[in-house]
């Protein structure tokens, strides 16, 4: 007797493991279904997110969901309590999934693990929960870590195989995100490759457009020979090619970074920023959509290892995420390059 | 061509209010009815709505408290940053509590021993405390508060009644009977009409006024704490912003923003027309911008009818005769 049901309990676990082993192939997610799928900015009246809003309709159509896209956000003046209010109101409602750019810092973890509780998929989009609790994954745009070897890249291209001097113009001082760019950057630059590029200093405009402009003309004197100015902010990137632009200087100095398609055009087509790069909203919103609706479906699990097709970006895999202590990511990447070519495509 | 009295009550026209709000809740959302959402609906609000008890009080008393949300921010980077810096839990809170008591206490000097106008007071107090606030945390996000804490914003403890919806309720109780059934709740209405007049008949005006803020400082830090306690975490920017959303539910509970006049069941129904609407909409997938809009027009309404209505009765009257 004992035999037959360590037998039955054995064949039992047997079949459980199998799917679980098939799933790591590649999921397929099967349109269809109909899932309720609310959409969470961090607050709403921006572009990047009313893009990646694009881009998750967009997946939405594809895979036939049944339930419309709920576009969610707070006010600007009420991201915390708004975004908690949201996230609650859809648990109550039992959505299949919660998407959420999160501007709460771990002060969601109580509402999202609540959502969890009552069924729904919680998937981060460009901002994760930094405890990684009550998510199920993260959906990254970037690695932060390739934004260095991005920027030496456009470096190298647009100066050329001589190399040359070059310097950043950044946000301020402390914003964490843009340091830890430039310190990737610093990084990269060790390679042998990126030996004749040569970084004569780092300058702050504060993310604004006044004084990201006069430190864009100062950085004129102050860094003799300099050829290139990277700013890997979107903000200073525009004022620094319109100084140099007003200063007519735009066939000595070139400018590059990390930047707005439709901020950038006029640039990028006069040559004074030959090549900049960013990340694409639209398909953020569109992967963010594909995983917590294949999530939602059961079509595969919140799983390091797992991987599934997401439409016409591609295959994707589930991993552990190396930038947080606990919690999984999709890494999206790779950065969208902008130059003449492409950029009108990109500005509409 | 008269409405009988209790039909000319504001308060009869908030309970109509909610009786609309609660019916259309009721047909477009399946999911309003529920125990949980029930309970949702207010413990999304909890900490304004214990707030704007004792803002009734302060409103009532002829004067404004705009510091409410900084000290709600002050008293839990206050417990944050001591409980960090090793503190046993229970002092941490204590010392939280302390904050907004000295917050209340500031306030209270100056507007009632020195005489200068709450507003300018209290306006300095929603920078000062909030900066206070900030210097304490800076850009961190303090997490990792015992498990009990946590559990008493979050989980339920009486039935489905989470600790800050008793606290809520027994405070209203305990409110309305201060205000409406004793002699402090009396000089609260008399100090509020004519400060001057009091004064006269021998009140204690400047000690009442003192009392009143500590009493309000104490009671935001009170809601700053269930509020670090639902959240799980604290930042700097804990409940900014918060003070507006309090006044607005007082001023539309009927409470007059000259002092004077309001009581606490047109507040008590205020609280329930603005959360049902809230999470109305909310279950209606209504975004945040139009949800603003919405309560900012009732807000105008509330002002504008109670008036107009006045206008327009005084006018009949004036053909009948």
């Amino acid at each position: 007797m004992k035999k037959i049901l360590l037998a039955t309990a054995l064949a039992g676990i047997v079949a459980l493991l199998a799917p679980h082993h098939a799933a790591r192939a590649e999921a397929t997610v099967a349109p269809g279904a109909s899932v309720d799928m609310v959409l969470l900015p961090k607050f709403l009246g921006i572009l990047p997110f009313d893009q990646a809003h694009q881009g998750a309709e967009e997946a939405a159509k594809e895979l036939k969901n049944g339930k419309k896209l709920q576009y969610l956000g707070p006010t600007p003046e009420n991201s915390v309590a708004g975004q908690i209010e949201i996230v609650t109101n859809a648990a109550t409602q039992g959505v299949g999934a919660i998407m959420i750019s999160n501007n709460s810092g771990d002060q969601i973890v109580p509402a999202a693990k609540a959502a969890k509780a009552k069924g729904a998929k919680v998937v981060t989009w460009d901002s994760q929960i930094p405890s990684a609790e009550g998510e199920d994954v993260f959906v990254a745009q970037v690695d932060f870590s390739e934004t260095g070897k991005v920027m030496a890249d456009m470096a190298l291209h647009i100066l050329g195989a001589d190399g040359g001097k070059f310097a950043i113009l950044s946000a301020s001082p402390d914003a964490a995100n843009q340091n830890a760019w430039i310190a990737a950057m610093k990084d990269a630059l060790k390679d042998p490759k990126y030996s004749k590029l040569e970084l004569q200093g780092i300058v702050y405009g504060n993310d604004q457009s006044e004084t990201s402009y006069n430190q864009a003309l100062a950085m004129v004197d102050k860094f003799p020979g300099m050829k290139l100015i990277m700013a890997p902010t979107s903000v200073g990137i525009v004022a620094a090619a319109k100084a140099m632009q007003d200063e007519k200087l735009c066939d000595k100095i070139k400018i590059s970074g990390l930047g707005v398609p439709s901020e950038m055009l006029a640039y990028t087509k006069n040559g004074c920023a030959p090549e900049f790069a960013l990340w694409s909203f639209v398909d953020l919103g569109y992967l963010s959509y594909y995983t917590a609706y294949g999530l939602a479906t059961g079509a595969f699990k919140a799983e390091a290892g797992t991987s599934f097709k997401a439409g016409r970006m591609g295959t994707y895999t589930i991993t552990k995420d190396p930038t947080r202590k606990a919690g999984l990511r999709v890494l999206m990447g790779p950065f969208s390059l902008y130059n003449k070519d492409n950029v009108e495509a990109a500005a509409k | 061509m008269t409405l009988p009295p209790i039909l000319r009550r504001w308060e009869a026209l908030l309970l109509l209010m909610l009786v609309v709000i609660a019916g259309l809740n009721i047909v477009y959302s399946p999911f309003y009815l529920g125990v949980g959402n029930i309970v949702n609906l207010f413990q999304l609000s909890i900490e304004k709505i214990i707030v704007a008890l004792m803002m009734t009080l302060i409103i009532i008393n002829g004067e404004i408290d705009l510091s409410v949300a900084s000290v709600m921010g002050l008293s839990s980077c206050v417990t944050a940053y001591t409980f960090h810096a090793g503190w046993p839990m229970g002092w941490a809170l204590t010392a939280g509590l302390a904050s907004g008591a000295v917050a209340g206490a500031i306030n209270g000097f100056w507007i009632a021993y020195v005489g200068l106008p709450s507003l300018a007071v209290t306006l300095a107090g929603l920078i000062g405390y909030r900066g206070v606030a900030r210097i304490l945390v800076e850009d961190r996000a303090y997490g990792g508060f015992p498990e009990w804490f946590n559990q008493l914003g979050q989980q339920p403890l009486l039935g489905p009644l989470t600790f800050s919806i008793i606290i809520f309720l027994a405070m209203f109780v305990f409110m309305a009977v201060v205000l409406h059934r004793s002699a402090a709740g009396r000089l609260v209405y008399v100090m509020g009409n004519n400060v001057q007049a009091a004064r006269y008949s021998g009140v204690r005006v400047k000690r009442v006024k003192l009392l009143l803020f500590v009493a309000s400082g104490v009671v935001a830090a009170l809601a700053g704490l269930l509020y670090s306690a639902r959240l799980g975490s604290v930042r700097g920017d804990m409940a900014v912003g918060f003070e507006l959303d309090v006044i607005t539910i007082v001023l539309l509970g009927g409470v007059s923003i000259f002092g004077g006049s309001g009581n606490l069941l047109g507040v008590g129904l205020s609280i329930l027309v603005i959360l049902n609407l809230r999470n109305g909409m909310g279950l209606a997938d209504i975004t945040g911008n139009t949800q603003t809009s919405v309560i900012g027009a009732l807000l105008i309404l509330s002002v504008l009818v109670p008036n107009m209505a006045r206008g327009l009765h005084s006018k009949l009257q004036g053909r009948e005769t």
